[in-house]
């Protein structure tokens, strides 16, 4: 310091010139800090999905014709993975049932995970026709279907979706049970049914106007 | 230096066992810096911010970059159409380059005026040679990436230079383009390297201001401080006028970002690269057209034929600024006080800028003499002129102090 | 320095409009155009006019792949809504697939295919054009010198070849075209389309609206940057301001 003239900090003295220069040196600091933080924000808002990859996110047409009950087939949508499953007459009558309801984390599908049209124990529009975006609430892995009850998941396991990665557990409708790392159920895609063997996944049904990024978790 | 005094515990704990508070203190703020310092100081602090801004918007356009010959058009129009705010983020970057340049340059000839160069600062001369060399490649690899008709084409010319090497120029040229013409692997390699250069760049900026600190900032007068009355600290009288010269800069440049993006530019960058047509004129970016005459400006002489020597003479106006520093023979640093250097400088000054208007036109007929006028004397002025002014011009008296020269003529 | 400095600068802001004349070309009338000036927009009219003069005319040879058709609606775009946007894709064929035979296949455009271009290639573009090539039109303002006023002129420029002048048959004499012979017969004339807004559909009015349109094609975020322009430059002349004050008022003890 002893090499400088003018070793004090700015407004280190009481008058008047010095109280003035105190305003003007924070006033250019602020708006100087301001134009800084805003000059980020086009760059961090570059980031966010660009208008042709929002346009890309349309709707598409499933063909369910050659779908056997049981089956699951994957489509993908948006880049991920969407399950449309027929179910067989004794699993829409097991979830009719609902005998697991009690070990469900969230067996009225209260949380908003799927539309209007979908909250019910099928989670579907029609009973029969199971879909959903493919991608576990725990962590993003893709579930496995494991349709069969009973074996290696236990005595108890109707059928459903096991995920790999942690061992989180979904029934038949997509609805996760208790005490495993998921928090949610598996999110319901918007879709309708164009034709009775072709649905269309990404646009609601007329009456509905469900939006999909409003969902809790994907 | 004095042990960092601050109210705030944590920073004093920190200080404590990284000392980076007091080397804020003391490089930032308590350093000592000539009071008398003009504008023309300002351009190291606006080439410092365009380097930051040229790698802020670099990384989100990376982001978004395709680098592959089918691709690379595509995505950079994707980046103008559809990314948001990617208009003006590559704007900025375009535009930046030229701003970037623009300042650069001012600040080298203030150098040059002032002598900024001479001892004891040949070594934070010649870093700034080397940040200027890095600049070039950077901004001629990145020029490229957008895989325009000026893109291809000038990465196709530029490349072809080094085949002017004697023995090995074909190798070296199959070499660089990792084919037989410029092709994918170019385009990669370049952004690759237009990715890592600029940090090259941040590093030897950092040696440069290394270098600058250790004996302080030059100054109009070109004398050395004797004393406390020549200094005042950096912070806050060359903080805010720093700031200040960037509000001017920064509005210049939005200027020319938000209504004249793509004045500098070539409308010929707007057309996808196509191998098999030569657009009408090739030419180069405006901050390198003194050089790209020089190219083109050189005759064979003797046994060395006139694209090697043209390519010698390019690299070789660069290069002799290495040695800048030893040309000089005057004791006397600024041009203040060299009556005749202070009109030979602003010839060099014309000339370049001759320079750079032969270089924007075919070389046909006058141009070919004037860029070989102006070629030959750019080399003169170094390597002639500088060593002779040194031994021949009487400088004026230099001033007892900065202080005495500062209030001499103030009431 | 300073006072030098300046000198130069002037001479050269002199200079510099020598750059500009070079070659023996007609010198481009300026168009008065909507997009011009600093606060300058696109006439809403003329961009749904010129579209009309792109789609009946232009884009029976030119394609415009960069353009998207959800572009024509949204902010920013012709001012068509989202349901007009739909029906003009919908005019479209594109080739999709493949599908679960493995089997490619045509379905109606959407807004977010990209302009249908008129050949499916390059090659077939020019086998169909006596070998020359209809440049793509979607840059096609920024990538030539002289950008709107150009095109304009070269839409508005067909005359008769100068007396002696031989001109291959496929060849068309144009005053603004580089060398002046161009493989682009005359494109417009009067009433080669019918507004759909009862403008009169004139060569000129033609030519100015499909260059006003061909102008936000190369630049569809033209508006957005300069209304984003106009508030970040009054920020920084505010910035600037306050920043000289307050250099003024640090410096006074110094001076």
């Amino acid at each position: 310091m002893a090499d400088t003239a003018q070793p004090g900090p700015i407004g280190g003295h009481g008058h008047d010139g010095e109280t003035r220069r105190d305003f003007l040196a924070i006033a250019a600091t602020a708006i100087a800090g301001v134009g800084t933080a805003c000059a980020t924000w086009p760059l961090i808002s570059s980031m966010n999905p660009a208008q042709d990859t929002l346009a890309a996110g349309a709707p598409i047409d499933i063909d369910i014709s050659g779908v056997q009950p049981g089956q699951q087939i994957i489509v993908l949508w948006r880049s991920r993975p969407i399950f449309v499953v027929r179910r067989t007459p004794d699993q829409v009558k097991a979830l009719a049932a609902d005998k697991d309801a009690a070990s469900l984390r969230d067996p009225t599908s209260a949380a908003n995970q799927q539309a209007a049209y979908a909250k019910n124990v099928y989670r579907s529009v029609k009973p029969d026709v199971l879909v959903l975006v493919g991608i576990c609430t725990h962590l993003g892995c893709i579930p496995e279907f494991v349709p069969q009850p009973g074996g290696s998941l236990g005595a108890s396991w109707q059928g459903g979706y096991f995920c790999p990665c942690h061992g989180s557990r979904y029934d038949l409708s997509g609805r996760v049970f208790q005490n495993v790392p998921a928090p949610y159920n598996l999110p319901v895609p918007p879709y309708h049914f164009v034709s009775d063997t072709v649905i269309r996944v990404g646009e609601n049904p007329p009456d509905s106007t469900f939006d999909f990024n409003s969902i809790e978790q994907i | 230096m004095a042990a960092l005094q601050s109210q705030s515990k944590i920073v004093r704990w920190i200080d404590h066992r990284l000392p980076i508070f007091t080397f804020m203190q003391h490089e930032l703020h308590e350093y000592p810096t000539p009071k008398n310092l003009t504008y023309w100081w300002n351009y190291g602090s606006l080439a410092a911010l365009m380097l930051m801004i040229m790698i802020a918007t670099g990384i989100f356009l990376a982001m978004e970059y395709t680098p592959n010959v089918n691709l690379a058009f595509d995505s950079v129009e994707r980046i103008m159409r559809d990314v948001n705010y990617g208009w003006l983020i590559r704007y900025i970057h375009m535009n930046g380059a030229s701003f970037f340049f623009i300042v650069t340059y001012i600040h080298i000839f203030r150098g040059l005026y002032y002598g900024s160069y001479k001892e004891p600062r040949e070594l934070l001369w010649i870093l700034g040679v080397v940040i200027l060399l890095c600049m070039m490649a950077t901004a001629f690899m990145g020029y490229v990436l957008p895989w325009g008709q000026m893109s291809f084409w000038g990465a196709t010319v530029i490349t072809n230079l080094f085949s002017a090497i004697p023995l090995v120029g074909n190798e070296v040229v199959t070499w660089l383009w990792g084919g037989f013409s410029v092709d994918n692997p170019t385009l990669n390699r370049f952004y690759a390297l237009h990715y890592l250069l600029p940090f090259v760049i941040l590093g030897v900026v950092g040696l440069h201001i290394m270098a600058l600190h250790t004996h302080g900032s030059n100054n109009p007068l070109g004398i050395d401080r004797k004393g406390p009355q020549d200094s005042i600290p950096f912070h806050p009288y060359y903080t805010i006028k720093d700031m200040f010269g960037v509000g001017v800069f920064l509005t210049i440049f939005a200027i020319f970002v938000f209504w004249f993006p793509n004045l500098l530019g070539d409308p010929a960058n707007y057309i996808r690269a196509n191998p098999l047509q030569t657009p009408p004129e090739i030419v180069p970016e405006w901050y390198f057209l003194p050089f790209y005459a020089m190219l083109r400006s050189v005759p064979d002489i003797l046994f060395i034929k006139a694209k090697l020597a043209g390519v010698l003479a390019m690299f070789g106006s660069i290069f002799m600024l290495f040695i800048l520093p030893w040309l000089d023979t005057s004791p006397v640093r600024s041009a203040r006080f060299r009556p005749i250097y202070k009109w030979v400088f602003w010839l060099l000054v014309i000339d370049v800028l001759v320079l750079g208007y032969v270089g924007a036109h075919r070389p046909e007929g006058l141009y070919v003499v004037m860029g070989r006028i102006a070629t030959l004397y750019y080399f003169f002025h170094f390597l002639i002129l500088f060593p002779l002014l040194g031994i021949f011009e009487r400088p004026l008296p230099l001033p007892t102090s900065i202080s005495a020269a500062v209030t001499k003529g103030k009431p | 320095m300073r006072a030098f400095a300046i000198a130069l600068f002037s001479v050269v802001a002199l200079a510099v409009p020598a750059f500009a004349q070079e070659e023996a070309m007609p010198p481009l009338d300026h168009e008065k155009w909507s997009f011009d000036g600093p606060f300058g927009t696109f006439d809403r009219g003329a961009l749904q006019r010129g579209f009309e003069v792109y789609s009946e005319v232009c884009s029976n040879c030119h394609s415009l792949k960069l353009m998207s058709y959800r572009d024509l609606g949204g902010p920013g775009g012709l001012g068509y809504s989202d349901d007009e946007v739909k029906a003009i894709a919908a005019q479209k064929e594109v080739t999709d697939g493949p599908n679960d035979q493995g089997e490619m296949f045509q379905r109606p455009a959407r807004p977010s295919d990209h302009f249908v271009p008129p050949f499916p290639n390059d090659q077939a573009n020019r086998a169909a054009h006596n070998g020359a090539l209809p440049p793509d039109l979607s840059l096609i303002v920024k990538a030539r010198e002289g950008g709107s006023d150009y095109i304009y002129g070269i839409l508005t420029g067909y005359k008769p070849p100068p007396p002696g002048l031989k001109m291959p048959d496929t060849m068309q004499y144009n005053m603004h075209f580089p060398g002046h012979q161009i493989a682009m017969p005359p494109p417009l004339s009067d009433d080669v389309v019918s507004f759909a807004d009862g403008t009169k559909a004139t060569t000129a009015q033609e030519a100015h609206d499909v260059v006003t349109f061909l102008t936000w094609a190369s630049e569809p975020r033209m508006e957005e940057r300069k209304k984003t322009g106009v508030k970040v430059v009054f920020f920084l002349l505010v910035m600037t301001g306050v920043l000289y004050a307050a250099k003024r008022k640090i410096w006074a003890d110094v001076h």
